[in-house]
């Protein structure tokens, strides 16, 4: 509970500075949003999980109709109904203010206040105990699950820790708002880090399944990614547009990275950031700037110096690693391509035909009858539906398979028949998961998970294939990957991101522990 | 798979004594409640009621008085104007079922 607090005071503290001459209604609203709203719908009411709220975008809609969906939450999606939680006046108010507030501009958070941020609960880490205080063969077990908390905030958030050979929860952190993303330390196993929807990253004993320190890297922003030897993290906002690199220790910020750059249409852009990555290739992050279109590689050397790629696609996001983690995959989404890019020579290799909307996930890489095969899901809701598949050595298209909508995250396992798909589509399908073959290349089999089905992901021995039943299904469920037989269910307020400790070992989900090797 | 069979005897008890679908339930419970009260309990964060611990009469004539505005809620009595006795009972069925484990 303390660091809730801790949190709320942060939070409270950037609204002070956002709103410095507004009158007493509109400063009580904007607290209101900060506090309440923020986290989903962008803290200078630009979007970000959530649409953009502005005067703009709420431009002629009935205020009636906005304090309806505000009071009872929007069915099936991540919109919270705040009947009860805030009054009657405090929604119209909210309703006024959002209908007469245009976008923010760039909220500053420097170095400075990075710094100032960083909370520290366990002072000397030598007193933390010296290995797993539950039973558990092996750390690469540790399947992390981000439970968002049915607001986006509150007791319902937190990082949920689960044994993925027994099903049972070993431990969870509270983060306050909205737990996102968790990567773990590849060199050192007791180490996760958990970054939240409001830019916090927590550094978390994974042995005493406590948190030890946190730093505020921003406002808004997934990114997240940490460097081959453990010792850097990088991460990346969406508000305001900027990264930073950090000292995975302490967490101590060491440098900030303004995001801008000449799109490929030739404007200068400010950028949110993408997808960041750390490879088992080279001491270098690789990050995306989404509007920018580029991808920057920095390395980790006295200074950070970075090299930056140009014009590899309009609106980048997500990406994944293959070729010993030379080669990075990465999705345009406004193109419909996956750009692949060489890491060594710091170029563009060839840019792939996705479907639309490209999101891949986490990615997946599968090798299968001497060919390494590629899955990218595409997020968009089109005519032309399907997950593309590439041969990553010839890098070129080998099939688009029909899937039934549109798909967020691909999971594989070297050891699993099957590559699964979450469908996303704003109906019953989005209960469902369809498992592709990985020989035949067809979808063969569709799952029922309940709930918003997404972010599949296998144990690290590949035994059984994890599932978020997120929104209003409230819990994880656990499959056997062979004959998908419901083996457990983990109850937690709406599940999304699930994260094994094993991807540390193979890299890409899909490929062997034997494919990082060659890189090292 | 012992989990299975006790569920499935619930069922059988639960679909006896009330006449009621729990399968019906769980999907008009999915559309229609569980926003706000959750499929198995409501978020720890909201104001909600914790339906869940209510057994089955108690839901039924509770939803019943919402429909027929007995008692008074302007969001139970929007939610409920549209159920059918059927859809009471299913979903009066469906949460009298559910045991959260924690
Ligand atoms: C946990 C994430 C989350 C939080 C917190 C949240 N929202 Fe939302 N909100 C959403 C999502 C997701 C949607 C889109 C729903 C849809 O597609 O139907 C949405 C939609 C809306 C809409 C409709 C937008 C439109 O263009 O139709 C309004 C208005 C809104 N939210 C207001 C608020 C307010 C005010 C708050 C704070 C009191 C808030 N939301 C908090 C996730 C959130
Ligand atoms: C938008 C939020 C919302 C939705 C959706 C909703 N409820 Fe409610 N429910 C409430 C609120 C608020 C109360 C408290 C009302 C009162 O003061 O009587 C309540 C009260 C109840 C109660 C009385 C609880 C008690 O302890 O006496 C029952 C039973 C109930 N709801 C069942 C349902 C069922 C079944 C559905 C779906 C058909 C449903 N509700 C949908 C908000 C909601």
């Amino acid at each position: 509970m303390k660091i809730t607090t801790k949190i709320l005071s942060t939070a409270v503290f950037t609204v002070l500075s956002l709103s410095v001459n507004a009158s007493d209604d509109a400063h009580h609203s904007n607290q209101l949003y900060q506090e309440n709203c923020a986290s989903c719908h962008g803290a200078d009411h630009g979007g970000y999980i959530a649409p953009a709220l502005n005067a703009d975008t709420l431009k002629g809609r009935s205020p009636t109709a906005l304090r309806s969906i505000i009071m009872t939450g929007s069915f099936d999606t991540l919109m919270p109904p705040f009947y009860g939680k805030l009054s009657d006046d405090d929604i119209r108010g909210l309703v006024k203010h959002l209908q007469s507030t245009p976008k923010q501009p760039n909220p500053a958070w420097t170095l400075e206040d990075m710094k100032k941020s960083v909370q520290v609960y366990v002072q000397d880490e030598s007193t933390l105990p010296s290995k797993p205080t539950y039973e558990i063969d092996s750390m690469d077990n540790i399947i992390g699950v981000a439970a968002r908390g049915k607001y986006g905030r509150g007791a319902g958030s937190k990082a949920v820790f689960i044994n993925s050979s027994t099903h049972k929860e070993i431990g969870e952190v509270p983060t306050g708002t909205a737990a996102h993303i968790i990567e773990f330390n590849p060199t050192n196993p007791r180490w996760a880090y958990v970054k939240t929807d409001t830019a916090e990253i927590f550094k978390i004993d994974l042995y005493s399944m406590k948190a030890v320190r946190s730093i505020k890297t921003g406002m808004n922003g997934p990114g997240i990614g940490i460097s081959r030897d453990g010792k850097y993290i990088m991460a990346g906002s969406f508000v305001p547009h900027n990264a930073v690199i950090l000292n995975a220790d302490t967490l101590e910020p060491l440098k900030t990275f303004e995001l801008e750059g000449v799109d490929p249409d030739g404007k200068m852009v400010s950028s949110d950031s993408g997808m960041i990555i750390g490879t088992p290739f080279a001491d270098i992050f690789a990050i995306a700037l989404e509007n920018a279109g580029q991808v920057w590689v920095v390395d980790l050397t006295e200074g950070f110096p970075v090299t930056k790629i140009t014009d590899v696609g309009r609106h980048l996001h997500d990406a994944f690693l293959t070729h010993g983690g030379q080669k990075l995959m990465i999705a345009s989404y406004d193109d419909s391509i996956v750009a692949a890019i060489d890491l060594k020579e710091r170029k563009i290799i060839k840019k792939l035909p996705a479907g639309c909307v490209p999101h891949v996930g986490g990615g997946s890489a599968v090798k299968v009858d001497g060919r390494t095969l590629g899955f990218g899901t595409n997020f968009g809701d089109c005519d032309k539906m399907v997950v593309s598949v590439w041969d990553l050595d010839k890098m070129e298209l080998v099939k688009q398979i029909p899937v039934s909508g549109g798909t967020e995250s691909p999971a594989a396992h070297a050891n699993a028949p099957y590559v699964a798909v979450d469908i996303i589509s704003k109906d019953k399908r989005a209960r469902t998961i369809q498992l592709i073959d990985k020989k035949s290349l067809e979808v063969a089999k569709t799952l029922d998970v309940g709930g918003h089905a997404y972010f599949p992901e296998y144990s690290a021995d590949g035994k059984f294939l994890y599932v978020s039943a997120g929104y209003n299904g409230d819990e994880v469920v656990v499959y056997d990957s062979n004959t998908f037989e419901k083996v457990a269910s983990i109850g937690m307020e709406s599940p999304a991101g699930i994260f094994s400790r094993g991807r540390v070992k193979y890299m890409t989900r899909g490929l062997a522990p034997d494919e990082m090797k060659g890189a090292k | 798979m012992k989990q299975l069979v006790l569920l499935m005897a619930t069922f059988l008890i639960a679909g006896n004594s009330y006449g009621a679908n729990l399968f019906a339930g769980q999907s008009k419970a999915e559309a229609m409640c569980s926003q706000c009260h959750g499929l198995k309990k409501p978020s720890v964060d909201s104001p909600f009621p914790r339906i869940f611990e209510r057994d089955f009469t108690y839901l039924q004539t509770a939803l019943q008085q919402y429909r027929d505005k007995t008692r008074k809620s302007d969001i139970m009595n929007a939610v409920t104007g549209s159920l059918s006795d059927d859809d009471i009972d299913n979903i009066a069925a469906y949460y009298d079922n559910i045991h959260p484990s924690k």
